[in-house]
């Protein structure tokens, strides 16, 4: 996909992660992406605070009689069961982006890779949902990925490395993006492994949320 | 999150309450960053009263306009307000005012309800939200500068862009109510709504003062 429309549909993602419609994997790959990006953080952070100047605009409606007292009932009982999901952030995949660090298993071990070609490997990553299938691939300097078609459209991040397709060059935090049918043939640079998160939204096409965003581009 | 600025900001805090606000950083909070720091600091209770009495009615009414149900809206709205309780001691007012931080817990909110299992969500004070600025320059005052620029620039807009900004905060659903409403394909609404957007931050690079 041409450049335009890849910022177009990058431009999309963060809106769409900004007012939280994302499926997971998605999400964590925008999150991904803006912590290596720092053009992409900062549209975060404005239409994170635009949504705060919206809420902060909102008319006043009254919460249902006894609202707050209710509240502090809740609190004053002390239970918090999100403390526990807050503080469990992985120790492993210290090389990673930090929201990717709890999806992945370990990249340094060699148990975690599926071999699947010459200097080609994927990681499967499970989201516990049925949106598509994410895959993390390692590519090794100058090696390629076959050339290939896709099933469903596909959102690949750069993590480490860079690679070149038809449409373009790559590097770390880049996102390319291949529609439904596309053919291409991604090959590693020469000076480093190359490792990319995958989103590929599967066979269900155009009708999953990617599918819809892409619905923009093909209208 | 820098611990010795908020220290900082809470002592001068502290002084301020007989002796007026000296404290430049103080200065540019508002008056609900402020609270926040106070309710995270002393567990204060009464400030927390006023802080909910002040965004759980606006908070409420943005959720039933970005798509939520009446029920839904007050349960996210109350697990929100839980949430600004429990956490208000991690609150970094260089990271964010209070409004855009309990924005963004309520984002995280009407998500887990979707999604019903709960993630490490992003909080707005981890650094992948903001950067910090190259130069020494002062991150509360360029926290809040570009929190006014944003309140300033809406209040002037056209109301059929005003209406449009909303709609990037609408759900799913919405989205494609519009569409139907409007006989326009969803790709159609979401590019508008994204072209809006780009107006709104080339208004903000444009706004001066």
């Amino acid at each position: 996909m041409n450049k335009q429309n890849t910022l177009t549909l990058v431009e999309t993602l963060l809106i769409d992660y900004a007012n939280g419609t994302l499926p997971l994997a998605l999400e964590v790959l925008v999150e991904t992406h803006i912590s290596m990006n720092p053009a992409s953080a900062k549209s975060i952070r404005m239409l994170l605070q635009l949504g705060g100047a919206l809420l902060e605009n909102s008319e006043p409606i009254s919460l249902s009689e006894g609202s707050f007292e209710k509240l502090m009932a809740e609190i004053d009982s002390g239970f918090d069961k999100d403390r526990e999901v807050y503080n469990n952030v992985s120790n492993d995949n210290k090389l990673l982006p930090l929201p990717l660090r709890n999806y992945a298993q370990d990249i340094d071990s060699p148990k975690s890779w599926k071999r699947i070609g010459i200097g080609l490997s994927e990681q499967a990553i499970n989201f516990g949902d049925d949106f598509g299938s994410t895959k993390l691939y390692k590519i090794s300097p100058g090696c390629s990925v076959p050339s290939h078609s896709h099933d469903g459209n596909e959102v690949t991040l750069v993590l480490s490395g860079g690679f070149t397709d038809e449409y373009g060059t790559y590097g770390p935090g880049d996102i390319s993006i291949q529609e439904t049918g596309a053919v291409h043939k991604p090959v590693a640079d020469e000076d480093g492994e190359c490792i990319v998160l995958a989103v590929n939204e599967g066979p269900i096409v155009l009708t999953g949320p990617v599918g819809r965003l892409l619905n923009m581009l093909i209208k | 999150m820098n611990f010795r600025v908020v220290e900082e900001l809470i002592s001068s805090l502290d002084m301020s309450m007989g002796s007026g606000f000296s404290n430049d950083n103080q200065n540019s909070l508002s008056e609900w960053d402020t609270c926040l720091l106070k309710i995270g600091k002393y567990r204060d209770k009464s400030a927390f009263k006023s802080l909910y009495e002040h965004f759980a009615p606006r908070l409420k009414s943005f959720l039933l306009r970005i798509g939520s149900d009446e029920s839904a809206a007050e349960e996210i709205c109350q697990e929100t307000m839980i949430m600004v309780w429990r956490r208000a001691e991690t609150y970094n007012p260089e990271s964010a005012g209070a409004s855009t931080w309990i924005f963004t817990i309520a984002r995280n909110k009407r998500i887990d309800k979707l999604r019903k299992d709960s993630r490490p969500l992003p909080n707005i004070n981890d650094p992948l939200f903001y950067q910090k600025p190259i130069d020494k320059s002062d991150d509360i005052l360029q926290r809040t500068e570009e929190e006014k620029k944003i309140k300033n620039v809406l209040k002037n807009l056209p109301p059929e862009q005003a209406k449009l900004i909303l709609s990037a905060y609408y759900d799913d659903k919405s989205h494609r109510k519009i569409a139907e409403e409007t006989n326009l394909p969803l790709g159609t609404v979401k590019s508008r709504i994204r072209l809006a957007i780009n107006r709104l931050r080339t208004q903000l690079e444009d706004f001066e003062g």
